[in-house]
């Protein structure tokens, strides 16, 4: 009797494929939450008005931000739901074995943070169109580079790559033991309410310049791709003794 | 070749040891049944050689290795049960299509002509067949698949009489076409031993026997006749199960020692000695209490 042998990559490549098919529920959400994130956008992130005795102007700012959140909320989302029961024994249906269903799910979230990056900053695309149909009043906009554009299509995949893989360990916590389930939320809002006004400020203060705030593309890559790399080989190492079924 | 090499296996659940020190071999190439009541460990011993769940301590070796997180254990061992989990979003053809880029054996064909023959639709969603459909849409997969090792776990959950028959059936024409090992768990021994060439029968999760089918149906005899000769012809034997029947008749079912003597002894006596199927065997050898429900029942 010979065995099929199959190397890990095969696997993974394998899974991979069915799993940009099987995971198309993924795709759709990304689909209607942005569209939800553009009808929310109408309501403009700012304003500013002057008025004087013979004229009144009043400027509204219309950015693609709101997506861009919902999205990266949506890539947190997506994460966890792949880390559940249900999507892990889908995977023992066929040929896997831990390690190769860790990375072929990874794959899949930077697959997807790729497509809600690039569709969360093209949203604003529509917006522009859709103000200059619909729009009954005066409407400007600056230009944007080409350059510019790039970057922030980078760091827009960056963001949405690194929440998916929060997503992903914070799944594959609770999937270890449900007690994370109320710890987590607890910890992550217990530090909202406690930390603001006291001396742990300054901590939340850096972690957030940390990530949020670097001025440097380069640097910011790698910041991003260190933080998603651990947090993606501690699921992985979390999980790997994880029985299934 | 030894497929499973089981050695001194224990698997503990919190304060339970679900799997109590097994040791067993199965060889390649064989249909084996495993038998046992509910809770007896058979779930768990088929889920570890799947490589599902973790052993406790002990060896498990399946085609010479450790079969958790194994990829070569993985790509040859197939576990079916009812509460088999495919992606929601793929029908079932999609599903059998995705079973076949994994299997390097699949069959194509087969899994078609089944599909077709038990009258499945390709749109439809796996979520939303019937308990049976489920298990016999699990069985084409299972079979389709023509890993070296094949595990059914309690196959026929829900099927009715006519797709059990099929089932059984299809399942020893695929075998004869592509033979393999198979492992198949039922409650069902009588529908299934036609079928087996060994028992492995397990209780708590020892291991009791693992004899040939054929040796299975003349490991019992039934000793019946009046209470005070049938006690008189029992001593000094193995009892696995005896009833009253009436005020002073018993029948006792004692192991099988095959003695001319005995057969003359038990005629003299005018007791009345009949064969044990092995099912009724299976069921006094792993029955958890002396005596039956009916105990339960009087009241001192």
């Amino acid at each position: 009797m010979s065995l099929s042998r199959i190397s890990l990559q095969e696997v993974v490549k394998r899974q991979y494929t069915y799993k940009l098919r099987a995971y198309i529920q993924v795709f759709m959400s990304l689909v209607f939450i942005q569209v939800l994130g553009i009808l929310f956008s109408f309501n403009g992130v700012g304003m500013m008005g002057t008025s004087s005795n013979t004229f009144d102007i009043s400027v509204h700012f219309y950015s693609a931000d709101i997506v861009v959140i919902f999205t990266l909320l949506w890539a947190f989302i997506s994460a966890i739901l792949i880390t559940t029961q249900a999507y892990r024994n889908d995977d023992f249906a066929f040929i896997t074995n831990r390690l190769s269903s860790n990375l072929s799910n990874m794959l899949f979230l930077l697959t997807i943070s790729l497509v809600g990056g690039l569709t969360a900053l093209l949203s604003s695309h529509i917006m522009r169109i859709l103000m200059f149909v619909l729009g009954q009043s005066e409407y400007l906009y600056t230009p944007t580079e080409v350059s510019e554009w790039i970057i922030g299509l980078i760091a827009t995949v960056l963001y949405v790559l690194l929440f998916a893989a929060i997503g992903y360990f914070v799944g594959t916590l609770v999937q270890l033991h449900k007690i994370f389930a109320v710890l987590l939320p607890v910890i992550f809002f217990g530090i909202l309410i406690l930390g603001a006004g006291t001396m742990n400020e300054a901590i939340f203060r850096n972690v957030f310049e940390f990530i949020f705030e670097e001025s440097s593309l380069a640097l910011f890559m790698v910041k991003i791709g260190v933080l998603a790399a651990l947090l993606f080989s501690g699921s992985a190492l979390l999980s790997n003794r994880m029985e299934v079924r | 070749m030894n497929i499973i090499e089981c050695r001194s296996l224990t698997k503990v659940y919190g304060a339970t040891k679900v799997l109590n020190n097994l040791s067993f071999e199965i060889q390649e190439n064989k249909i084996t049944g495993l038998i046992g009541r509910n809770g007896a460990g058979k779930t768990t011993l088929l889920k570890i050689i799947a490589g599902y769940f973790r052993e406790t301590s002990g060896e498990i070796k399946i085609f010479s290795e450790r079969p958790f997180n194994n990829l070569l254990v993985s790509a040859n061992v197939i576990y079916i049960n009812d509460q088999m989990n495919f992606p929601a979003a793929l029908s079932l053809k999609e599903i059998l299509d995705v079973s076949s880029t994994f299997y390097e054996n699949w069959n194509h064909e087969l899994s078609d002509r089944l599909f077709d023959y038990f009258s499945f639709q390709p749109t439809q969603q796996y979520i939303n067949l019937s308990k049976g459909m489920k298990s016999t849409f699990n069985m084409i997969v299972g079979l389709s698949a023509r890993c070296a090792l094949t595990m059914f776990d309690e196959p026929t959950t829900g099927m009715d009489a006519a797709v059990r028959k099929d089932f059984y059936r299809a399942l020893l024409k695929d075998y004869i076409d592509y033979p393999r090992t198979i492992l198949l768990s039922s409650h069902h021994l009588n529908e299934i031993e036609d079928l087996l060439e060994d028992v492995l029968l397990i209780k708590d999760g020892k291991e009791l026997l693992h004899i040939e089918v054929e040796d299975l149906k003349e490991w019992g005899i039934g000793v019946q006749g009046p209470t005070t000769a049938v006690k008189e012809w029992i001593k000094n034997r193995e009892v696995i199960h005896s009833k009253n029947i009436g005020l002073d008749q018993m029948y006792t079912v004692v192991k099988n020692v095959d003695s001319e003597l005995d057969k003359q002894k038990s005629q003299a006596s005018g007791l009345l000695i009949t064969a044990v199927s092995s099912s009724d065997v299976c069921v006094y050898l792993t029955s958890k209490t002396k005596g039956g429900i009916d105990d339960v029942f009087i009241k001192d």
